[in-house]
């Protein structure tokens, strides 16, 4: 069986993270997607606002992290991805605001990876097409930034993976850096290729991919070996929701609308052999408290059944059949 | 660049003659000849269910789902109509299903539909078809043998009119999610027309991009733009909220502040980058379909004057070039914008602005003159407003007397943008 995985925002809190990996564990997870961009969220770096979290020294980070490292330990969970805070660039930020995310933050949030023992980072790409006029354009200012990060990553054995992101266009979301599976693919292997290490790899998240219309099965199929982590979650195709897979449908068929199957399909015909890991924060805010270890159970069932259909053979041409049945 | 509207919303196929009456009133002269309005996509769907066919017939009318034969007689009237009213068709659009269509099995019978559309281009004069691929079980292999057998058939009969066959991005019904189907990944797109052509051995395919399509699927359409090139023979320029799939006129589906929901931006950029010259097709049949008919004349206006926006957008950088001698009425954030993009291309003699305190000066390079000194230009300078309040300024130019040509910028649709904007009167 795959390994299962969920993040740890609104599971593990500072004040006492061993029993938050221990609920996890309770419910049915092996792993964790560390959510250090909980630390310095979007919404204030999006205002300008730094809380001088990563202020702190390595040291002192580690030192801050320990119990979390312990408490997972502790509760048998491998933290087997961590999310990088982001946006790693503010287009209207002050310079020292955008020097603070690249040569802190960043740095940083590789040496907290590392202290996890982590080998893999989520990494979100700079969202300047607006800007700069072209896609090449912003990915060039991407790259400048994994360059500094890449030599790090080589020397800790950490994989930078980039994920799949949109962009609003009047509160209609879409496509943003990273949506191109044959561009994504071309430079994680030149990247790679330079650097003479599996430097980077690809977190394939669902729920974006999901509000942009992508044919999920296509595009993990052109990944292939380059997909390292997953971001699971379900959305109405409208908003980005973080909630249970299965949740949404749009007909009286009541039929799920997102292609769960497809996906099915493209993880098992590239082999994925990694943890599929939930990115379902949210859900754990909108249910009552009390009902969170169902939640987390739910949730974790689900990966099982996604395991499940990933391994097993006959499947897969029940659900290829039934995509054109709906 | 031709500009095509599609006549959805406007005309009744059964009754046109108000709906021309419209059309030419408002100054168009080529319309889009759809042939779903002969043979539509729900009359594909419920083929051989008996009540409805039964429905149908007692209608007098003869199906063309049961004879395709007859699609030609169908449009016949409508053409002889255009005709009179000197109405082009320069592109047509064959039969097609319905995204979610459940049949299978009309496979032959779609191919039926397409040849006898490529007897109604040849007969209406058009010169491109637009047929829509065979859907089917089985991965994208499958999918594309599938539509490759097709196609090529169809380019048999289609050399032999002399019309150009026109692919088109599709969505794929996910449960009533619209997500990404076959040629809707422009690089897939493109190697389909490539294949097709090749095998073909002849240009005989092109493509059509349907931006309603590329909305829904959250699309970047300069990517598009840029991966398909020259292999764009049309775009059919419609609007939805991204969610629901509809014909809106543009720019009539926007979020808080009027911000827009479609990538108008990305489309503009990338068929500017690729010099586009092929056919803008609008579509805004929904949007024309809620409007009373005591309006929609007025819609048409309006219609009409969107799709010239769009052309005159999509060939600014033409127009700047037609452009040689030129000075600049501005000095604000659009003067920068222009210096910005097209300053080196196209450099202006200076700039001038009603703000006292720049005169003298200089912005982006160029020298800030008052208005007064329009007066000593060259009959043969223009003059571009790089100012929002186009028409004020425009009045007071020609209040005071010049009569050089004046023409309006536009900085919405640049090529790149600064991150920060000038404070006013900065």
């Amino acid at each position: 069986m795959l390994r299962i995985g969920v993040q740890t925002k609104n599971i593990v809190i500072d004040s006492a993270p061993e029993e938050g990996f221990a609920q996890m564990r309770r419910a049915g997870f092996s792993c964790a997607d560390f959510s250090l961009n909980s630390y310095l969220s979007n919404h204030s770096l999006y205002r300008s606002e730094n809380n001088r979290f990563f202020d702190r020294s390595v040291s002192e980070l580690e030192q801050y992290f320990t119990p979390h490292k312990y408490g997972a330990q502790a509760a048998g969970i491998a933290i087997n991805q961590l999310h990088m805070p982001y946006p790693n660039y503010v287009p209207q930020g002050t310079q020292e605001l955008n020097d603070y995310l690249w040569n802190v933050v960043a740095p940083k949030s590789m040496a907290v990876c590392s202290f996890f023992d982590c080998p893999h980072l989520v990494v979100h790409g700079f969202k300047l097409a607006y800007f700069l006029g072209s896609e090449e354009a912003e990915w060039k200012r991407t790259e400048a930034f994994l360059d500094t990060l890449a030599p790090m990553a080589k020397e800790m054995g950490i994989t930078i993976c980039l994920e799949n992101l949109y962009e609003g266009l009047g509160g209609h979301l879409v496509e943003g850096p990273c949506c191109n599976a044959r561009k994504a693919a071309e430079r994680i292997d030149r990247m790679n290729e330079q650097y003479q290490a599996e430097v980077f790899g690809f977190c394939f998240d669902t729920g974006h991919a999901n509000l942009v219309g992508i044919d999920f099965e296509s595009f993990l199929t052109t990944l292939d070996h380059r997909l390292k982590v997953l971001h699971i979650h379900d959305n109405d195709g409208v908003s980005d929701l973080h909630q249970i897979p299965f949740t949404f449908t749009k007909t009286r068929e009541n039929q799920p609308s997102t292609d769960w199957n497809g996906w099915i399909r493209g993880l098992k015909k590239i082999g994925f052999d990694g943890v599929l890991s939930f990115e379902t924060a949210p859900v754990l805010a909108s249910f009552p408290e009390e009902m969170n270890m169902d939640v987390l159970s739910l949730i974790a069932r689900i990966g099982e059944y996604f395991s499940e259909a990933i391994r097993n053979e006959s499947m897969k041409e029940e659900m290829s059949y039934k995509l054109w049945e709906t | 660049m031709d500009m095509i509207n599609t006549p959805g919303g406007i005309l009744d196929t059964d009754r046109p003659g108000q709906g021309i009456q419209d059309l030419v009133g408002a100054g168009v002269d080529d319309v889009l000849l759809d042939l779903s309005g002969f043979c539509s996509a729900w009359e594909l769907e419920t083929l051989g269910e008996e009540p409805l066919q039964k429905a149908r017939k007692e209608g007098g009318k003869v199906l063309v789902s049961e004879h395709p034969s007859e699609l030609y007689f169908r449009a016949k009237p409508l053409l002889e109509q255009y005709e009179k009213a000197r109405l082009r068709t320069r592109t047509v659009r064959a039969p097609y299903l319905l995204r979610n269509t459940k049949r299978q099995d009309l496979n032959g019978l779609l191919f039926d539909l397409a040849k006898e559309s490529l007897k109604v281009c040849k007969k209406a004069g058009a010169s491109d078809l637009i047929v829509s691929p065979l859907f089917g079980r089985g991965g994208k292999e499958e999918e594309w043998k599938r539509n490759r057998e097709y196609y090529l058939k169809l380019a048999r009969v289609a050399g032999e009119h002399g019309i150009t066959i026109l692919l088109e991005n599709q969505c794929r019904d996910v449960n009533g999610h619209q997500i990404r189907g076959i040629c809707s990944e422009a690089e897939e797109a493109a190697w389909w027309v490539d294949r097709l052509n090749e095998a073909a051995g002849e240009k005989r395919f092109g493509f059509c991009m349907d931006t309603g399509v590329c909305n829904l699927c959250g699309q970047n359409m300069r990517e598009f733009v840029l991966s398909m090139g020259s292999r764009i023979k049309a775009v059919i320029l419609r609007d939805c909220n991204g969610r629901e799939e509809v014909s809106a006129l543009p720019f009539t589906c926007f979020g808080t502040g009027g911000r827009p929901q479609t990538d108008w931006l990305g489309l503009i950029r990338g068929l500017r980058e690729i010099q586009f010259e092929g056919q803008l097709i609008l579509d805004f049949a929904d949007t024309a379909a809620a409007f009373s008919p005591l309006l929609r004349p007025k819609l048409l206006g309006l219609a009409k004057a969107t799709l010239e926006y769009f052309r005159w957008q999509v060939r600014m950088e033409q127009f700047l070039k037609e452009h040689p001698s030129m000075v600049l009425f501005g000095a604000g954030n659009m003067c920068r914008n222009y210096m910005k993009c097209y300053g080196e291309m196209y450099p202006p003699l200076f700039t001038c602005d009603n703000n006292q305190k720049l005169w003298g000066t200089k912005f982006c390079g160029l020298e800030v003159k008052p208005p007064e000194s329009l007066k000593c230009l060259p009959k043969d300078c223009a003059i571009f407003i790089c100012n929002i309040y186009y028409r004020e300024i425009e009045r007071q130019i020609r209040g005071m007397g010049i009569e050089n040509e004046i023409a309006f910028f536009n900085d919405e649709y640049m090529p790149s943008f600064y991150v920060d904007r000038l404070k006013r009167n900065e």
